[in-house]
């Protein structure tokens, strides 16, 4: 199978992506308790920093050894077209949480839902999934077409 | 003409020509004009709605 900078490029974001965050939730979530600290925000944007540095140093490299690494509008529509799967996704992830804080549940006993410490691991979970979301979007357009 | 050569005249990138070609992308008029400018041919005679 032949793929393209573009795609190459989204592979190397995906991967990086769902191995870091992976590693980080899987920590997270399996030693969350309902006395659990809350988590350090430094350590959470060091994470985030070294995402997007491992993505740029993965671009770069498949940046050299690709000829063509022009942006056009086709490019342009498809980032467009995914971000909007993301933001949707992302929206019906809020309103998920925002029921479960608002409503009595049948998930209410769960420390991940009713500790603030929970909380902010599955709204951070939301907006990794909605990244990747519009990753895989991306990579479906390019490989289907538009 | 090569892909390449064609996406370079048009500003594109040879993928997007790949994906005309193959009926995967639709591209924009000022796109299509400029390829049909690139063979000196009308519009119509490169692009047709099935």
């Amino acid at each position: 199978m032949n793929f393209s900078y573009k795609e190459k490029s989204l592979i190397a974001s995906l991967g990086v992506t769902l191995l870091i965050f992976g590693w980080y939730f899987y920590g997270a979530f399996s030693n969350l308790t309902l006395k659990s600290e809350p988590p350090g925000f430094v350590g959470i944007i060091i994470l985030v920093v070294l995402v997007a540095a491992l993505e740029s140093i993965i671009q770069g490299f498949l940046a050299l050894k690709s000829k063509s690494q022009l942006e056009d509008e086709r490019d342009k529509l498809i980032e467009k077209i995914s971000y909007r799967y993301g933001y949707w996704f992302l929206s019906a992830c809020i309103w998920f949480l925002m029921a479960q804080i608002l409503l009595d549940t049948r998930f209410d006993h769960l420390p991940v839902l009713t500790t603030p410490n929970g909380m902010f691991h599955l709204l951070l979970l939301c907006f990794v999934l909605a990244e990747v979301t519009n990753f895989v979007a991306q990579l479906y357009y390019y490989r289907k077409g538009i | 003409m090569s892909q390449q050569t064609l996406a370079d005249k048009v500003g594109v990138t040879r993928q997007t020509i790949f994906a005309i070609e193959k009926g995967k992308y639709s591209p924009s008029l000022v796109v299509a004009f400029k390829i049909s400018d690139v063979f000196k041919v009308s519009l119509e005679s490169v692009f047709g709605y099935v």
